[in-house]
């Protein structure tokens, strides 16, 4: 356990680097497209010509793009992810500080929908394999993979919102409801202080956005699942519960363990997907969440929240990589650092 | 064992790969919708204003006034209920900083006036300037000092007595700040000082005859004591002494208000506001119709409208001041020909625009200055009439063009900052104007952040553009245009120098008709020398759930969130 340790270690490390690149990435692009963040701040607002060189100065803008850039990176190394450069004053901080609980509470909702339709779907193929079930979960798990999230929301709206009534069409918490915030992820704030009735509201706004996204990225688990599971049920030792009696209900509980472990290597490439995912989930719902916001900061050439936002995004996943990797180790038996 | 690792190790870079791919794909999405530059309506655009009320000008007369408002005072007659009556309004604004001395959009004014008060404000009924924390002032040394006298009533949410000290602080706040609205006090005001508990003077940089019109604009609202001297507060929600106070503020989500049990004024009509903010004009629709919001406001698409409005949804419409030009380069060629300009001038066609690019609505635009203000003339429609190409094929000969030697010019425009029809409205101008047989157009666009560059580096000869203007006067709608020590925003390279002296004269005078004399001059020479060629005016529409049972709109096109009533 010990090389374990060491190894996670080693990869937590390997973060800084990925987060690096992505920076980088990212600093060079803003730098490259055309426009400039405060003009399209100002737009047609009249603001006289030495207010906006001053402007330049106090934002930093005129230095030369090497200072700007170890400047941003030395700040965010002491915590400071700097001030907006369209809204002045107001600290990038402070707005992801809003943002990142919105998108934890989205994201892990919709990875545990997408793990639970996406393994039930899964089995139930591989039970089945070659019946029609099969076949139709198969197509199931294509056309699921490549659903455009805005439409299948938009879809969604209409039905359970417009039409029936049943679910709000966006937002995290109605207008009349009450709630103290002490997370930010509201569902928890709901049941820490024991107030029913938010965390009532709060999980009928959280049900179609995790749904839309969880339904997404189901079809890929559907796959595996059904894969792997079907490869073990045929596998030599199966046959050998089989031939001594052992009960199939028990059988099919021990072939789900072995089969279930390429599952959470998928869980580590979704993780990307499921940020992704999280952007388009967010615009479509109004989800006040680190994807809209980078979708909005991005309109505006916001170079500092874009920068602080795609670096809150690469370290999450990077620490998201890093727990399955460490829950990858814990229920292989055969992984060994 | 090494394969296993060597796998993983792969696994991971494809995840690495997918993050890199996710993330440029996403700002790749932007850029390719024309993107990246600014929001697809008005987000978070310029600054606040103004539009008259229904039916009247706003017109201020800026000499000495009792407004109508009286200094004793409320006359509340709020019906008592028992059921709390909670308005819930959606919108695809932004808040973008809850303090005065940094705000500088639409929908944030829209809140600070709904949660302070200034010293004067706009009657609904009538659109003249009343008084508001004022309850008369005098105007000394021709316009160079204004002298308030404030009501003694006035609170803050917390008790705390609103004096002419706080009025004092808060203007000092927003110079020393400065803050983007901040010119709005340091372009004008140099002194502000109370004279004892309930008297505030301004000493003005030189006399300025529409002070009151920008003494009306947040950035002259007093603020509780709390705000700090010389630090924004983007979130406080400390206030002002308005109807409302902020009793919930989550950036992005909402924000609660409740109403002011200080306030002087007539008490609410509702007991809680919420507003809550969605990301496009398809869910703020969709959160309508789900009955989530009462209030649909600022800004669904056109078809929206339409459609809501034949579901059998109260919409309302609002004239609004919001105008649409085209900038015309006249320092180069060959636009540097008056002729050529006229003639551009002549073949628009401005009713068929509204039409046909704006489903009607909006409304053809004569002038810079907008219909329902005071000193409008349609310049424009007399000089040269509508789609009139006739008149433009004989400018156009004039200059030396023909069929056989055509005139050749580049419009520009901006895809998604505008909204949706930007396209469509470049493309039937350009339409308009080769229908004279003379003119070749080549339409170009470019995204807004890179768009705004290029304008005021006058890198375009004719240009699509729209304005919010600051305060509610026509020298906000002529001035930033045409006066040529502040006009290079615009990158006309206009300057005339009797335009210029115009401008400086109406500014300083207080009286209005001497004042509208001189802005008739002004557009006369606008379109004698079409440095721009006004388009359109805009509406707005605020659509209305069942449960409301009315709503009053302020002149500057804001909603008085206290008018709003609904059943219980």
């Amino acid at each position: 356990m010990g090389s374990l340790a060491r190894y996670l270690a080693l990869r937590a490390l390997l973060i800084i680097p990925t987060v690096l690149i992505l920076y980088t990435l990212i600093f060079i692009i803003l730098r490259v497209i055309p426009g400039n963040p405060i003009q399209a701040a100002l737009g047609t607002r009249y603001v006289p010509p030495e207010i906006i060189q001053e402007k330049m100065e106090r934002l930093g803008l005129n230095k030369p793009l090497h200072v700007q850039y170890f400047e941003y990176l030395w700040n965010v190394l002491h915590g400071d992810f700097g001030e907006s450069l369209i809204i002045e004053g107001r600290s990038i901080a402070d707005d992801l500080k809003y943002r990142i609980p919105a998108t934890i509470e989205l994201i892990l909702a919709g990875f545990f929908i997408s793990i639970i339709i996406g393994i039930t779907t899964g089995v139930v193929a591989a039970l089945r394999s070659g019946s029609k079930v099969d076949k139709g979960l198969r197509v199931y798990s294509i056309v699921a993979y490549t659903l455009f999230i805005p439409w299948l929301g938009s879809l969604l709206i209409l039905l359970f919102s417009v039409k029936l009534g049943w679910l709000p069409a966006g937002g995290r918490i109605s207008g009349g409801v009450e709630l103290e915030r002490i997370t930010g992820i509201y569902t928890l704030d709901a049941l820490i202080t024991r107030n029913w009735e938010a965390f009532k509201d709060v999980v009928k706004h959280l049900i179609l956005p995790a749904f839309t996204l969880g339904l997404v990225l189901s079809g890929a688990y559907t796959r595996v699942v059904r894969a792997n599971l079907a490869d073990v049920l045929n596998s030599d030792f199966v046959r050998a519960y089989k031939a001594r009696g052992v009960r199939e209900r028990k059988v099919l509980l021990y072939a789900m363990r072995n089969a279930l472990i390429p599952v959470v290597t998928l869980m580590g490439l979704q993780l990307a997907i499921l940020l992704g995912g999280a952007v388009l989930t967010e615009t479509t719902y109004s989800w006040p969440g680190l994807g809209s916001y980078l979708f909005e900061k991005i309109e505006n050439r916001d170079y500092t929240a874009i920068q602080g936002t795609v670096m809150v995004f690469a370290f999450m996943v990077g620490l998201l990589s890093l727990i399955v990797d460490a829950i990858y180790a814990l229920i292989d038996p055969r992984i060994r650092y | 064992m090494g394969s296993r690792k060597n796998s993983r190790g792969l696994s991971r870079a494809v995840a690495a790969a997918i993050v890199v791919v996710v993330i440029l794909l996403a700002v790749g999405i932007y850029l390719m919708r024309g993107g990246g530059g600014a929001a697809p309506t008005e987000t978070t655009t310029p600054a606040a204003t103004p539009a008259a009320t229904e039916t009247t000008s706003p017109t201020t007369t800026p000499t000495t006034t009792t407004p109508t408002t009286t200094t004793t005072t409320p006359a509340a007659t709020p019906t008592e209920t028992a059921a709390l009556k909670t308005v819930v309004i959606g919108t695809t604004d932004k808040i973008t900083d809850l303090d005065p001395a940094n705000a500088y959009d639409f929908f944030t004014w829209e809140v600070l006036s709904n949660v302070m008060a200034g010293l004067v404000t706009y009657d609904p009924e009538t659109g003249q300037i009343v008084g508001d924390l004022a309850t008369s002032w005098e105007v000394q040394e021709n316009g160079k000092v204004w002298i308030f006298h404030l009501r003694k009533d006035a609170k803050f949410a917390d008790g705390t007595p609103c004096t002419a000290h706080d009025v004092v602080r808060s203007i000092e706040r927003v110079m020393k700040i400065q803050g983007d609205p901040s010119w709005l006090v340091t372009d004008f005001v140099e002194k502000v000082e109370a004279l004892d508990d309930y008297t505030v003077k301004f000493t003005l940089k030189r006399p300025t005859g529409y002070f009151l019109a920008v003494v009306a604009t947040p950035p002259y609202f007093p603020v509780h004591p709390n705000y700090p001297d010389d630090k924004i507060a983007s979130d406080a929600t400390w206030g002002g002494c308005g109807p409302y106070k902020i009793v919930e503020w989550v950036r992005d989500e909402r924000l609660v208000l409740e109403p002011n049990p200080y306030y002087y004024g007539p008490k609410p009509k509702n007991d809680r506001v919420v507003i809550l903010f969605y990301k496009n004009a398809q869910a703020l629709r969709s959160a309508l119709e789900a009955g989530d919001i009462d209030v649909a406001w600022r800004t669904l698409n056109p078809e929206d409208i339409q459609a809501l409005k034949e579901k059998g949804y109260n919409v309302v419409e609002i004239p609004g001041l919001f105008i649409r030009y085209i900038v015309v380069k006249v320092d180069a060629p060959p636009t540097d020909n008056k002729l050529v300009r006229q003639a551009l001038a002549a073949a628009i066609d401005r009713n068929e625009i509204a039409q046909v690019v704006f489903k009607g609505t909006v409304e053809p635009l004569y002038s810079m200055v907008p219909s329902k203000m005071w000193s409008y003339v349609p310049v424009f429609k007399e000089k040269y009439g509508d789609g009139n190409i006739e008149l433009a094929r004989q400018l156009l000969q004039q200059a030396g063009y023909s069929e056989d030697n055509p005139l050749v010019v580049e419009l520009w425009y901006t895809p998604t900052h505008y909204g949706d029809t930007e396209a469509q409205l470049a493309a039937i101008i350009a339409e308009q104007w080769e229908r004279t047989g003379m003119i070749k157009v080549i339409i170009k666009s470019s995204e807004w952040a890179q768009y705004v560059d290029q304008l005021s580096s006058g890198q375009f000869m004719l240009s699509l553009l729209g304005w919010y203007p600051d305060y509610l006067d026509p020298d906000n709608y002529l001035t930033p245009f045409l006066k040529s020590t502040a006009n290079s925003w615009t990158g006309t390279g206009y300057a005339n120098p009797q335009v210029d002296q115009l401008l400086e004269q109406a500014s300083v005078l207080t009286d209005q008709a001497q004042r509208a004399e001189l802005y008739k001059q002004v557009q006369e020479i606008l379109a004698e020398d079409v440095p721009f060629i006004p388009l359109i005016q805009g509406k707005l529409y605020v659509v209305l759930g069942p449960d409301v049972k009315s709503i009053t709109v302020s002149p500057l096109m804001f909603l008085i969130y206290s008018s709003i009533e609904v059943q219980g």
